[in-house]
């Protein structure tokens, strides 16, 4: 594995630990004071330094390591996470995104806006420091690229010869901080003892004292009693235990940032120690000679063990993830592909233990799309191609062997396991998706001055890859929407006796087979009269139209329609609704929008799950074959003729368990015939529309039940109202798949082009 | 291999005594063990806890066996790291002062 893939695995660790981060601080936003988010937040934004230390990406780890030094202090209590710090710790996230796909793809970052937020994060750091602590920010120096030290031209220590040794005073000043140095300080005793895994996780108690000594003046009493005789101990196991004294200004959480990827792995105590006992009955060993030896880079070994210790930092950021069950394999993977390069010798225990790690996470890897792509259209094909065969067989042998009829319903069966294993392959979540939404709201709400939260909810709601890549952008166009012009100013908010702070909730669910997103604001709702009025503004309808409430929402989603009084750089250039509708549609989805004055606006989109295979019922109407997707299909029924009324012109009613239901006869909404059919003679298909609403589609009979592979209508040919698609049958005739939604909010009207209805009015 | 024999019942340690270099050289010392040995710390670049303790145990054993355990020639990675775990390098025991 050369360089470019290991930084190529090393971005995409980056985007998981984005999200982490990024879901992390939103759910502190939220309330949520667990200390284990805080950390999880805190480890994400270390790991990403870690990783960017290593590739020397130098901006990424010097931006990562201020923002790891505030977050540090919420996590230590120094800083209360309110709202404001909150704000100022979501755009540096959003700045850490934009720095992680600079590094990647190149390119220049808002620099003013990264300064910017470095000096509030300093500010907030530095604010709430308790005086007693220093005047200086805590700055664990970068553990990944170790700054030199000062200490490097310190003269090394004379050899002492092996009885013993000369102690030589030396003093640390602040390390890698310019500041002056501190002359008062605290003593600390610390007890450290670590345990058989600190070792097989790669880590090394020396270089975490050599880390420790580093803060100020130590003294150490190494404890051996727990050391065994030579042939009765395990060379591997941990036997040594530290009693340190160690004098420093530092913090006490900046003494236990040393041990942060051990603590897991070693009994730690840190405390500070009375003045008058500081006179210890323990005899120590002080520290203070030249560590220059460790890290000088003056040979390549040196070198060596930098990176060495940086991977180690990366296998114990690994192992901290398991913790908290995100990517294991990937990261301990990638950690120990570093430590190829670094040091063979530890890469065994290094590997072992990802292996420990990533069976208790559950293994996954990173598949190019395209060959998931590749496999789905294989197996699309061989779906249509199983029906083809059972078709023939079924029509050249009329008897039907039992031997051969059987085997194709095992064929059947096992194409149809591969086909939903090949689709779970695809299915992802929508929380990537929906997560970029926040940041949206965040920048936009920003921009135009308001206050708003954003809200999500099942954000775990699976559905096809292509769906999600797609969903975004309108997604994204409909959020600013709801931001510039749904959500009101917060003075206009408070004048209306609401919350100046606005809410936008975005939430994903299952819901017939379809996922259903829907984007509810809480903001004035839809301003009627003036919608109309543009909309006759802009000849869109008649002066005279005579337009139910729901029709003049609707009227938003018509090309050229744009009701913002001034055009912004958010919104509002005419181009917004129609265009999200038709990439909406395009995904074979539908949208629409209920709103209440001055109670806010809800828009609804039910998209497939799929865009690949459907559940169909074969059906035949005025002697087209028809496939209607079996997920809208509540029941089928024989109409009796005393259950059919008539009302109206043209409009007929089914009663079913007494209640009554419109019939729709699909063969007359899709024009296939001039009058209506007779409902006695064909066959009632009770589904279930959109809007919740129970309807009965008339349709002459039913052929069979399939699993029909889609082929897109749009592509291949032109989109056709009332249809959503096209597949093919297993005697190779294209059949069409009915968009029962369409169908039936057409039916009000008896017609298919209620569009070209609305137009022909204007 | 790490701890290689330059003369009998001498040892010479690798330049890295890290985790997986203890059992290797705690075989080594069990080996030996019985005979006046000469421990050559010359070469040593980095020293871990792990092997560390195999030294102090196997020095603890020699001097029950009442034979000599000599640690010459310490390079400087390794008397400081062994000063830093709180070692005195020159006889292995924990250091008083």
């Amino acid at each position: 594995m050369d360089m470019n893939e290991i930084k190529e695995i090393f971005f995409q660790e980056c985007e998981e630990q984005l999200a982490e981060l990024e879901s992390g601080l939103l759910k502190l936003n939220d309330g949520d004071r667990d200390p284990e988010t805080v950390n999880a937040v805190f480890r994400a934004v270390h790991s990403i330094k870690g990783g960017a230390g290593a590739f020397g990406l130098d901006d990424l780890v010097s931006f990562a390591h201020v923002f790891e030094t505030t977050l540090d202090c919420v996590r230590s209590n120094k800083l209360e996470p309110t709202q404001d710090v909150l704000k100022v710790m979501l755009k540096s996230a959003d700045v850490l995104a934009d720095l992680v796909s600079a590094s990647r793809d190149g390119g220049g970052i808002d620099e003013s806006r990264s300064r910017a937020l470095v000096k509030e994060l300093e500010a907030l750091a530095h604010g709430e420091m308790p005086s007693a602590s220093a005047h200086e920010a805590p700055k664990p120096a970068p553990k990944a690229a170790p700054a030199p030290a000062p200490v490097a031209k310190a003269e090394p220590p004379k050899p002492t010869d092996e009885s013993g040794f000369q102690p030589i005073p030396f003093t640390f000043d602040g390390f890698g901080d310019d500041e002056e140095p501190a002359l008062e300080g605290s003593v600390y005793e610390i007890t450290f003892k670590p345990r058989r895994e600190l070792y097989s996780k790669g880590n090394e108690a020396a270089l975490l004292l050599r880390d420790l000594s580093r803060l100020g003046d130590m003294s150490i009493n190494c404890d051996m009693d727990a050391l065994p005789a030579l042939d009765k101990m395990d060379p591997e196991a941990s036997y040594f235990g530290w009693k340190i004294s160690l004098k420093t200004v530092k913090s006490e959480d900046d003494i236990r940032t040393v041990f942060e990827f051990a603590e897991w792995d070693c009994d730690l105590d840190v405390k500070l120690a009375e003045e008058a006992a500081s006179d210890e009955e323990l005899p120590m060993i002080p520290v203070p000679f030249d560590l220059g030896i460790l890290d000088e880079p003056s040979t390549s070994e040196e070198e060596e063990k930098a990176v060495q210790s940086s991977a180690d930092e990366t296998v114990a950021a690994a192992v901290s993830a398991a913790e908290t069950a995100t990517s294991v394999a990937k990261a301990a993977g990638r950690a120990s592909e570093k430590k190829e390069s670094a040091a063979a010798a530890a890469a065994a225990a290094a590997q072992n233990n990802a292996a420990a790690a990533a069976a208790a996470a559950g293994q996954t890897i990173r598949v190019d799309l395209d060959r998931v792509d590749r496999l789905i259209n294989l197996v699309g094909e061989l779906v249509i191609n199983q029906a083809m065969l059972s078709q023939s067989v079924v029509e050249n042998d009329a008897t039907g062997t039992s031997a051969v009829n059987m085997g194709l319903e095992e064929l059947q069966q096992l194409t149809r396991e591969i086909q939903d294993s090949v689709m779970a392959i695809r299915a992802q979540p929508v929380k990537p998706v929906f997560q970029r939404m926040s940041r949206i709201v965040r920048e936009v709400a920003d921009m135009v001055g308001k206050q708003i939260r954003l809200v999500t909810e099942g954000e775990n709601t699976e559905v096809d890859k292509t769906v999600i890549d797609k969903i975004a952008e309108p997604l994204t166009h409909m959020i600013r929407n709801a931001v510039d012009h749904g959500i009101e100013s917060p003075e206009k908010r408070e004048a209306a006796g609401k919350d100046p702070e606005g809410t936008i909730k975005l939430s994903a669910k299952h819901r017939s087979g379809r996922i259903l997103i829907e984007l509810t604001d809480d903001g004035g709702g839809i301003n009627r009269e003036r919608v109309r009025q543009k909309a006759i503004d802009n000849d869109i309808i008649a002066a005279d139209a005579n337009l139910s409430d729901d029709e003049i929402d609707n009227l938003i989603f018509m090309a050229g329609f744009s009701t913002a009084d001034k055009i912004s750089d958010i919104s509002g250039r005419g181009v917004g609704m129609d265009v999200v509708k038709r990439s909406i549609q395009a995904l074979g989805g539908r949208i629409s929008i209920s709103s209440r004055p001055g109670l806010g606006s809800t828009f609804t989109m039910s998209l497939p799950l799929t865009l690949a295979v459907l559940d169909g019922m074969v059906v035949t109407v005025a002697g087209q074959t028809l496939v209607v997707p079996l997920t809208a299909i509540v029941e089928t029924l024989q109409p009796e003729a005393s259950a059919i009324h008539s009302f109206g012109a043209s409009q007929r009613l089914i009663s079913i368990r007494n209640s009554f239901c419109p019939l729709v006869d699909v063969g007359r909404v899709l024009n296939y015939r001039a009058t209506q059919a007779n409902p006695v003679e064909g066959v009632a298909l009770l589904v279930e529309s959109e809007g919740g609403g129970q309807r009965a589609l008339m349709v002459d009979a039913i052929q069979g039940q399939r699993q029909v592979v889609i082929k897109s209508l749009e592509a291949n040919y032109t989109h056709v109202p009332g249809i959503a698609a096209a597949t093919i049958l297993g005697d190779g005739r294209v059949a069409l798949i009915l968009d029962v939604d369409a169908v039936v909010a057409a039916s009000r009207g008896q017609s298919m082009k209620p569009e070209m209805s609305l137009a022909a009015t204007g | 291999m790490a701890a290689k024999k330059a003369a009998p019942g001498s040892v010479k340690l690798s330049a890295v005594l890290d985790l997986n270099e203890a059992s290797v050289l705690h075989g080594k010392l069990m080996s030996i063990r019985g005979s006046d040995v000469v421990i050559d710390a010359s070469g040593v670049e980095r020293l871990g806890v792990q092997c560390a303790q195999v030294l102090v145990a196997g020095h603890r054993a020699w001097a029950e066996d009442k034979k000599s355990f000599l640690v010459e020639k310490a390079s400087d990675a390794f008397q400081k790291t062994m000063q830093l775990i709180g070692i005195d390098n020159g006889n292995l025991v924990a250091k008083e002062i």
